[in-house]
């Protein structure tokens, strides 16, 4: 990244950090856009505090699908599990033509209003872009290099500890970035099923008719988005770079 | 190698699916009863929800269903038998709500239960890895999504279907349910033909500008990072500040409702349209590029005669991934008052009425999977032609 | 001492590798040889039990391989492929260490190896250690990749086609290195390729395969003076078959006595480069000299020819 973008995000983080700590000071930014003197700045609750919880949902949920994709991509690439692999791979394009929000809309009558079913929804949907990404990593390991590495005498779990995981690491945290962001943006429509999140909001703008607020959480929601996905990428190359897989393997 | 086409060894996969039959035939309600739309629901197992001879034939054909899945690895037998399990199951749950419901009461509903939802899944899962296994090429892929439509169709419109709970609440909205369904794949249909003009002309700009590239795909880059909904809020204020003036509002431009969904529909889908536009391009050989800068065509004729046509594969793929993503992110429009299948999805939540969920997101989540296989064989087929 | 003893290896009906048996001296090169599909690889793979034989076994030193578990028999056994199959996330210096650690040396016993090896494949440690392997030339790929397979000391190195991704100026280079250092090692090799020229270079014995079974093996001469079917035959060409004799043969081989005029030519080097020195300067004889400088006789155009149809 250029010396300029690393500024932008980083007045950008302040910026963010500011608000959500402080959002009264930013009231005369927002006041434009209210009307009948409704408040410029959301009131219904603690924007720190929400955006805490939006964040805490995001990342146990996509906590939970790294452990459990992961887990299920490393049993059906191993010789015992080699028989699903197959219906695995369709199971994951066809997951990934449902939308997050149908996802989430299931999972209500199952389970009732909450942080349960935007829980149980971030955690379904997150699985697949993870567990996709760990099938494609583990298998685009070079045959030739698991081949040397049987014939120095590594034992199954040392290759998959020592070559196999290492080398598929880029794509798997690939995965996973996909998998927080898509996240981010479920856990906001979460709201409309009581789970506390940067959604209420919006919604609370919509339902007021108050674009001041619709604004805010537009813009909290998204910067925190893009400040993710960037600050987890730089993560993933830093990685790399550690590892020594160049530039070409990222 | 051939492999045996049947085995006393049990296959693995199978016996997960056997599994399930088991468990949806004997330890889970085949439908749901309840008094009225919202009152608390009661479980039917199979023999209490059909006629006795219906219930032994349901049963009968899972358990052989289970049988096949165990014991036999040839693909093609196995999809037969898990295609007839769909085809047994189906039409029983419509018949269980006619015998379930007291005859003359209106207000009951009926609705699959988990032992219905665990014979599809387990009879789909064996469905789909067969058709996996089996290496349907594109055209046999289409006739079976054909096939599976159809079946649909004649499910719904043979009135098979119309004692369930899920139907019960279409028939008391038949006339939104077309126009919102008209409006979802518009949002998202059309969103996508407005990014593929503005994307591919961007994308070829990108190829040959390699200094715009970066700049462009960054920004792009960052919009497809935002989530819908905040992009739906952030667009509602520019827009709204359109519709002050009267030509933009003669023209439907409004702070809230489809403008906001269909702009930001729009945006989401650049990227994926730009980037594989660029890709695609990219991958055109140097060698074919050369010989007809050779054969004198000009620019003009190279890139239509030339790139465009060998990029179309990866142009196709940038495009499937768009039309996936769209009829997806088009529920959530509704949340804005932009319509589509979301508004039932947000009605039924707003009423804890499963049903008005599902008949929000079945049809989206068909349409989306409909989609993704006619453009996965579009992308097959391209590729052949253009290699 | 390596034992091949009719080791098979059958896929369903296809039989990849039928019955074949030969033995290995300690400190030699034996040469697999022969076209594509033709079982070389399965054979040598079988050896460290990469791949398991239908039937047959083998013994290094008397010590049946299915007797000791897989893992510490690799350990034991030195293997190279073509691509070398480096740890792209290891550093050079981590990928030599590989079979030692895994053996369990300390840290400094590791260290001193690693430079050891690098030292001897002329790669500064003090650059090269901390590369990359997509960092390295495919040369310098190659090196790491033996100097990884001899870290551990192996009692036997096993090497399918390692020189396949060179090009032709760096493999002659690469070929030389092998046999100085399996020369200073003293150690034993089976190597697995397509190339007879290759074959001739390296081999002390040569195996010729075709079609899963082993036709002839034996010294590389014994193949030209003596093959065992047509194959063979077509195998090391019919046309230059002198010239590969003579360039198999010692300059002390053909050595008469008496003297002569002229730069003196080496007693250990090959007739081959004899011959191609007697007709460069136009002479009929030369000197000959051993290791020391003195002259010990004379090679002459006739004496060369008189060896290369005897033989």
């Amino acid at each position: 990244m250029s010396r300029r973008a690393v500024m932008i995000r980083l007045t950008a983080l302040i910026m963010l950090l500011a608000f959500i700590s402080a959002p009264n000071l930013f009231a005369p930014v927002f006041e434009p856009l209210t009307t009948n003197n409704a408040p410029a700045i959301y009131n219904q609750g603690n924007l720190l505090f929400l955006t805490m919880a939006h964040l805490g949902t995001v990342f146990s949920a996509a906590l939970a699908s790294t452990l459990v994709a992961v887990l299920l991509g490393v049993l059906v690439t191993r010789p015992s599990g080699v028989e699903f692999l197959p219906l695995s791979r369709s199971l994951v394009s066809i997951g990934q033509t449902f939308p997050p929000v149908a996802v989430l809309a299931i999972a209500v009558p199952l389970v009732g209003f909450g942080e349960k079913p935007t829980l149980i929804a971030l955690f379904l949907y997150g699985l697949l872009p993870i567990f996709e990404n760990t099938l494609t990593g583990l298998t685009q390991v070079s045959p030739l290099t698991l081949d040397a590495a049987k014939g120095m005498g590594m034992g199954p779990t040392r290759r998959l500890y020592e070559v196999e995981l290492p080398l598929a690491l880029p794509v798997i945290l690939a995965g996973i970035r996909l998998s927080v962001v898509i996240n981010l943006g479920t856990a906001t429509i979460g709201s409309t099923v009581a789970a506390k999140g940067l959604g209420e909001v919006i919604i609370a703008g919509l339902q007021s008719n108050n674009t001041a607020f619709i604004l805010q959480g537009g813009l909290v929601v998204a910067l925190l988005a893009v400040l993710i996905h960037d600050g987890l990428m730089m993560f993933e190359r830093l990685l790399v770079r550690r590892l020594g897989l160049g530039p070409a393997a990222a | 190698m051939a492999s045996p086409h049947w085995t006393l060894s049990p296959d693995r996969l199978g016996s997960m699916v056997a599994v399930l039959i088991g468990i949806a035939l004997y330890a889970a309600p085949f439908v749901t009863y309840r008094a009225n739309r919202i009152a608390a629901g009661a479980a039917r197992s199979i023999f209490e929800a059909l006629p006795p001879t219906t219930a032994f034939v349901l049963v009968g054909a899972a358990l052989s269903v289970a049988i096949v899945a165990i014991f036999v690895r040839r693909s093609i037998v196995r999809l037969a038998a898990a295609s007839l399990g769909l085809v047994v199951i189906a039409p029983c749950v419509g018949l269980s709500a006619g015998f379930v419901t007291p005859a003359g009461n209106t207000f009951a509903r009926v609705s699959p239960a988990l032992g219905f939802w665990l014979l599809g899944l387990a009879f789909s899962l064996l469905v789909a890895d067969a058709l996996t296994r089996l290496r349907l090429g594109p055209w046999a892929r289409l006739g079976a999504l054909s096939i599976a439509a159809a079946a649909m169709a004649l499910l719904l419109f043979s009135g098979a279907w119309d004692g369930l709970s899920i139907l019960k609440e279409y028939a008391t909205r038949a006339d939104s349910f077309w126009s919102e369904a008209r409006r979802h794949v518009l949002l998202a249909i059309g969103s996508l033909a407005a990014a593929v003009a503005v994307g591919l002309p961007l994308g070829v700009l990108c190829h040959r500008a390699p200094r715009l590239r970066a700049a462009i795909l960054q920004v792009l880059n960052v919009i497809q990072t935002i989530p819908s909904i905040a992009l739906f809020g952030i667009l509602m204020v520019p827009l709204g500040y359109l519709a002050a003036f009267p030509l933009a509002a003669a023209l439907g431009i409004h702070g809230i409702g489809a403008a906001p969904a269909f702009v930001a529909l729009f945006l989401y889908s650049l990227l994926p349209v730009v980037a594989n536009t660029v890709v695609g391009l990219d991958h055109v050989p140097a060698t074919v590029v050369d010989a007809a800068r050779g054969m004198g065509l000009s620019n003009r004729q190279r890139l239509f005669d030339v790139e465009l046509p060998l990029a179309l594969p990866v142009i196709l793929a940038g495009i499937r991934i768009v039309l996936v993503q769209n009829l997806g992110l088009a529920t959530v429009a509704a949340l804005i008052g932009g319509g589509g299948f979301g508004t039932f999805v947000f009605q039924g939540i707003g009423q804890t009425a499963i049903d008005l969920v599902l008949l929000g997101a079945i049809p989206t989540v068909a349409l989306s999977f409909a989609a993704a296989v006619i453009l996965d064989a579009a992308i097959e087929l391209s590729n052949g032609t253009s290699q | 001492m390596i034992e091949i003893e009719r080791l098979t290896k059958r896929y369903g009906d296809t039989t990849v590798v039928d019955d074949v048996s030969f033995g290995v001296e300690e400190g030699t090169i034996t040469v697999v040889v022969g076209t594509s599909g033709a079982g070389k690889s399965t054979l040598l793979r079988m050896i460290n039990r990469l791949v398991e034989p239908t039937s047959g076994r083998v013994l290094i030193d008397g010590q049946d391989t299915r007797s000791i578990p897989e893992d510490d028999l690799r350990h034991r056994i030195g293997y190279v492929i073509q691509g070398y199959g480096l740890f792209p996330h290891r550093t050079v210096a981590q990928n030599i260490a590989t079979v030692p650690r895994l053996l369990g040396w300390d840290r400094k016993r590791i260290a001193d190896r690693i430079e050891e090896l690098l030292d001897l494949y002329q790669l500064d440690p003090a650059e090269f250690a901390t590369k990359f392997p997509h960092e390295l030339s495919g040369g310098q790929q190659q090196r790491v990749g033996v100097a990884r397979a001899l870290a551990a000391r192996p009692e036997l190195l096993l090497m399918d086609e390692p020189f396949g991704a060179l090009d032709p100026v760096i493999r002659a280079k690469a070929q030389d290195d092998l046999l100085a250092i399996q020369r200073r090692l003293r150690a034993t090799i089976v190597l697995v390729t397509h190339d007879m020229e290759e074959a001739f270079h390296l081999g002390d014995r040569i195996a010729v395969m075709d079609q899963a079974r082993l036709i002839q093996y034996g010294p590389p001469a014994e193949l030209l003076t003596r093959p065992a079917e047509a194959f063979v035959e077509r195998l090391v060409g019919t046309a230059d078959r002198p010239f590969r004799l003579l360039s198999l043969a010692k300059v002390e081989d053909a050595l008469e006595p008496g003297l002569a005029e002229g730069e003196p030519v080496a007693a250990s080097g090959t007739l081959y480069e004899a011959l191609s020195r007697l007709m460069w300067c136009g002479r009929q004889d030369l000197p000959v000299a051993d290791g020391t400088g003195s002259v010990i006789g004379r090679v002459s155009i006739t004496g060369i020819l008189a060896y290369g149809r005897s033989a």
